[in-house]
């Protein structure tokens, strides 16, 4: 049973290669995605950093978003 | 109501869908892969190749709902200006493109022990591939025109010239000769395939989907931190 998995009964090459690809095309595009994810968020975090005290209090306390970045963006550091 | 919509609200919907998915995402995936590559029988024709037909379906179905979904908010925008449809769109388009490309080398990858080639200039085939095309401009053209307002224009104008070739893909195997087999699987009419082959089909488009959920609300939550980053810099 397990050498029909593997063989696929004479198309392993042509299956296999379709799951392959399709697995390393999602992973790719998660990767990227996920990057970019984490890399606008330490933008995002640094450029609140650029500003005064009392700017960067103004925005933490007016913006939920603001909060839960730099949230998501300590957790990942 | 509008309140519910506001960027806040979505945000934090976001980082809990997010977290929902993920939990889940994994056993579906394990689950569909199992029926896909084991417990589904062979078919009586085209042998254990039948099974590429798991990951080449439901990938040209996403590829086409994404670019249909993709044309409608496009003309929305273009009618009343609605910002959060262009971040939509813009989110949308890359998962698009990605599962079109996967449509269209896994359809090769079937091709070859079904028909015998690798590919055919055929009706089905050739509009998959106009597809693509449309896809890769519409992504450029935010990368490309500087002005937003101006790229969002440029953007909706390609998806909504693009959404005239989605019935050409949808009817070419009815309109013209073409060696890709007429749908199987009918929403309004009678579906062909069996209940051996329609669950693991059926599995397998649930767990792209949720893929799709996964990469569309990461996209979605990058562009509301952009905007975000942008009204930071005016301070």
């Amino acid at each position: 049973m397990i050498s029909n998995i593997i063989t696929m009964n004479g198309y392993a090459l042509y299956v296999w290669v379709s799951f392959g690809f399709t697995l390393f095309a999602c992973t790719l595009l998660y990767y990227r995605t996920y990057k970019t994810l984490k890399k606008y968020e330490e933008d995002f975090a640094l450029e609140l950093k650029k500003l005064t005290a009392a700017k960067q209090a103004k925005v933490l306390k007016d913006s939920k978003i603001a909060n839960q970045v730099l949230a998501s963006y300590s957790k990942s550091i | 109501m509008f309140e519910f919509f506001s960027f806040s609200n979505i945000f934090s919907f976001i980082d809990k869908t997010i977290r929902f998915v993920n939990s889940i995402f994994f056993i579906i995936l394990i689950v569909g892969l199992s029926f896909a590559l084991i417990f589904s029988p062979p078919d009586y024709l085209q042998g254990d190749s039948v099974r590429i037909m798991y990951v080449h379906v439901p990938s040209a179905w996403i590829g086409l709902a994404s670019f249909t979904s993709i044309s409608i908010l496009s003309f929305l925008n273009f009618l009343f200006k609605i910002k959060n449809l262009s971040l939509i769109t813009k989110s949308l388009a890359p998962i698009g493109l990605m599962f079109t490309c996967i449509a269209i080398v896994t359809g090769s990858l079937w091709g070859q022990p079904t028909w015998g080639t690798w590919w055919a200039w055929d009706a089905r085939l050739t509009s998959m591939l106009v597809l693509m095309l449309f896809y890769i401009i519409f992504i450029l053209s935010f990368k490309f025109i500087k002005t937003e307002s101006s790229a969002i224009k440029f953007s909706s104008i390609i998806a909504i010239i693009g959404s005239i070739n989605i019935p050409i893909i949808k009817y070419s195997v009815d309109w013209w000769s073409t060696l890709h087999q007429p749908a199987s699987i009918n929403i309004a009419g009678k579906t062909t395939i069996h209940s051996s082959m329609l669950v693991p089909l059926l599995l397998m488009l649930l767990v792209l989907l949720l893929y799709c959920a996964l990469i569309f609300l990461m996209k979605y939550k990058t562009e509301i931190i952009r905007i975000k980053k942008k009204n930071i810099k005016r301070l």
